[in-house]
């Protein structure tokens, strides 16, 4: 099936499968479709119908509130169609001939190495049917047989051309995902996902200091952002300032990893862990003594440590709302950093 | 009447901004340093509540939640990532106090606007 998009800058036709959104249809072949979580909770990928038959998925997401569906607005990212469509996107949008970043797409993958991080949190990986390329700091949209919907989430490893996918997840409660990941999914299980998507994006040629504040699960960019940083010795001249904020000190995870990457880079990398529900007590991890600690929430941690050394850092944010609200606030008023320069993924 | 008193000058610090409610119209006053703003409480993009999303740093207003920004100096839009102008009241200050120039309640047209509209598609 066709779609004609109409834009604010032009007109664009693409294929689009009954099996797959509009939205992923237009990203696959290289149309700059607007969109942020590719989920249904942002309201970013905003359309309207024309002409053709269509379906939300999820006609209640959050992001769709409101939409003026009476007149055929829609959320791309939900929107399947049975025929022919007219759609139109209130924006500008162009075709993407020939830009180097990877290009989204369908994939599969099966499930291997799922491991219990701490009581909440688990790590598993994707071994792909074809190797993929992604930016560090990308993530995926996922999809589980027998459960509705897809869920987002951020890549761990990063590796160039790859066939494997890391990911983290934090359990939360009825979660679906979550449930099936901590309890039903077995190793060889089948994985449907779409990517990669985010522009919240490590790239080694802007020549620029880092300063990352993440929460939670929101570590996940952040070390694939470590990981690509490190491997071309980025931080031999230029510094990186990471904060993980975490409960207490046995809801850290990755920290051998985070150790490896502090060990590897040296002085100009520094990787703090912000205890929120616990004095740390000192000022560096008992096992990790490259890691330091800090007690409080991570975004006050990070006030203590860049107070007068933010230099001009790119930002990277990443964890639960508040926190990214909280680290947003200190990026801009305490670190002067311009809006231009704050990479986050905008998931509410 | 349209100039209604908002509050005192002196209960919003320098770099904040309050919300407050004057016969029955929400209002959010910030001062910037040089002088005072009153507009909205919400963000022209989705609504956000500004009294808390908003905040003001070098004479500049960002609503956190997407970056979204207005020069308060000048009243216009700022940044890259905005889209929409913030509609502002005339504000003076007399006695100590700020007063807002405000007729009606201003209510953003999320509603009746529509950026779908053929002529923003068909005069390229």
């Amino acid at each position: 099936m066709k779609v004609k998009l109409q834009t604010k800058s032009g007109l664009f036709d693409f294929d689009v499968r009954a099996d797959e959104t509009v939205l992923a249809a237009g990203l696959r072949q290289g149309i700059t479709l607007p969109y942020e979580c590719a989920t249904g909770t942002c309201g970013t990928c905003r359309g309207r119908v024309m002409e053709g038959d269509a379906r939300m998925a999820w006609p209640d997401a959050p992001g769709a509130a409101r939409l003026k569906t009476e007149r055929g607005d829609c959320l791309l990212c939900q929107t399947y169609v049975s025929s022919d469509a007219v759609v139109r996107v209130p924006s500008d949008t162009v075709h993407r001939n020939g830009d180097a970043r990877p290009l989204p797409d369908h994939g599969r993958g099966e499930l291997t190495g799922i491991r219990r991080l701490t009581d909440d949190v688990m790590h598993f990986g994707l071994v792909l049917e074809h190797p993929v390329r992604f930016d560090a700091g990308q993530f995926v949209t996922m999809r589980v047989p027998g459960i509705a919907g897809a869920r987002a989430y951020s890549m761990v490893n990063y590796d160039g051309e790859t066939d494997r996918m890391d990911f983290v997840v934090k359990r939360k409660p009825g979660g679906k995902f979550c449930d099936w990941l901590f309890e039903d999914a077995a190793p060889g299980a089948e994985i449907g996902f779409f990517g990669p998507l985010g522009a919240a994006t490590f790239h080694p040629e802007e020549q620029r200091d880092i300063l990352c504040i993440a929460g939670g699960s929101g570590i996940a960019g952040i070390m694939s952002i470590l990981d690509h940083a490190t491997e071309i010795d980025h931080f031999a001249g230029h510094r990186g300032d990471v904060f993980f904020g975490v409960r207490t000190l046995a809801d850290c995870f990755y920290l051998d990893e985070l150790s490896d990457f502090a060990a590897r880079s040296g002085e100009n990398l520094r990787i703090t862990v912000a205890l929120s529900h616990e004095d740390a007590g000192r000022d560096r991890h008992p096992d990790f003594p490259l890691i330091r600690l800090d007690t409080g929430f991570v975004h006050d941690a990070a006030a203590r440590a860049m107070e007068g050394r933010y230099g001009n850092p790119l930002g990277y944010v990443a964890g639960p709302p508040p926190m990214v609200d909280a680290a947003i606030r200190l990026l801009i008023s305490q670190g002067k950093v311009p809006t231009s320069d704050i990479r986050y993924d905008k998931f509410g | 009447m349209s100039w209604r008193r908002i509050c005192d000058a002196g209960s919003v610090a320098e770099n904040q901004l309050k919300k407050f409610e004057v016969d029955g119209i929400p209002v959010i006053v910030a001062n910037y340093g040089e002088g005072f703003r009153a507009f909205p409480p919400i963000c022209p993009h989705m609504e956000e509540p500004l009294a808390e999303s908003g905040l003001i740093e070098g004479k500049v207003l960002t609503c956190t939640k997407h970056l979204w920004q207005w020069d308060l100096r000048t009243k216009e839009m700022a940044g890259s990532e905005t889209e929409r102008p913030m509609h502002f009241y005339d504000v003076k200050e007399e006695d100590g106090a700020i007063h807002a120039y405000i007729e009606e309640e201003h209510v953003y047209d999320f509603d009746e606007e529509d950026e779908m509209d053929d002529d923003d598609f068909f005069n390229q």
